[in-house]
């Protein structure tokens, strides 16, 4: 356990439910200091995270249907992805890691890849089925 | 736990023990090399260090093409617990900036195979590499997010 490293979690923990708090009352378009994603300010494409903001508020507000048709992709990798980020911070504060991690092997971690870029190609296909994966 | 090493007569460091583990690894560090950490008494070569001694032991075979396969698959003690990163960049790629997540999750993906394959220097460089990125993304992320606060900050007081 190490005091500097657990401050600078309870900091950061704190910054992100106040992040929380903001999205969930002021709604994702009511943020005027959270930039919009530059590659669909640049290209009017979707990136695998677009969607993700407005996903979190309706989350927030318990419509999880609704978020997972914002980014469905990243409704699944996200939760699994902070699962496995809270056992590191926790290893990391306490100076070791945990005796268990979230692997997902070498395998896994290149099917991820794969997915993350597939997912990008296909909701930027303008026809019915891959629309579904756009936010709308 | 830093470590401090010396080389060609000049103090470097200080370095975590995973980084110097790493160095020694790669031959950065040769097991001749004078090393030191807080509560030690003096100076010592690092393949005197009973705590990197397993490393030191065989330094350049880890990631020599001459070397025999047989010493690749020798599993290396503390290379279960190369940390891969690959949560780490998954949140930085949907939150932050793909751009530098992208390299991030690619070379998190590396860090298992690698180490899998025996290459132990190798898979420490990718989890390095993972790393960097990852602080790379978050790092711009909460410089925007830093930045567009003081731009409509300002904006807001000279409207005013």
């Amino acid at each position: 356990m190490r005091g500097d490293r657990a401050g600078w979690v309870a900091l950061g923990f704190l910054a992100f439910a106040c992040g929380a708090f903001f999205l969930r009352e002021r709604g994702p378009y009511g943020l005027p200091w959270l930039p919009e994603c530059t590659f669909h300010w640049l290209t009017g494409l979707h990136c695998p995270g677009c969607g993700m903001t407005r996903a979190a508020h309706a989350t927030l507000h318990g419509r999880i249907g609704e978020a997972f048709r914002f980014n469905p992709v990243g409704m699944i990798l996200l939760p699994l992805a902070c699962v496995g980020v809270v056992i590191e911070i926790l290893g990391w504060v306490r100076g070791k890691p945990l005796p268990f991690r979230l692997n997902v092997g070498a395998g896994g971690a290149w099917a991820i890849v794969w997915i993350m870029a597939g997912f990008w190609i296909l909701r930027n296909i303008p026809c019915p089925p891959f629309t579904l994966l756009a936010p709308p | 736990m830093q470590w401090y090493y010396s080389k060609n007569g000049t103090q470097l460091g200080p370095v975590g023990e995973r980084e110097l583990l790493a160095k020694l690894a790669s031959g950065e560090v040769s097991p001749a090399d004078m090393v030191w950490k807080e509560g030690m008494a003096d100076w010592q070569p690092a393949g005197k260090v009973a705590e990197l001694a397993s490393f030191a032991a065989g330094p350049s075979l880890v990631n020599s093409p001459y070397a025999p396969p047989s010493v690749q698959s020798v599993p290396m003690p503390g290379g279960a617990s190369i940390p891969n990163y690959l949560w780490q960049s998954i949140v930085v790629t949907i939150f932050c900036c793909w751009p530098f997540g992208i390299p991030a999750i690619v070379y998190a993906a590396k860090v298992d195979g690698l180490r899998a394959r025996g290459d132990i220097a190798g898979a420490m460089a990718a989890s390095t590499s993972a790393k960097t990125w990852c602080m790379v993304a978050a790092g711009i992320w909460i410089g925007l997010i830093l930045l567009w606060i003081l731009f409509a900050g300002a904006a807001a007081v000279f409207s005013n």
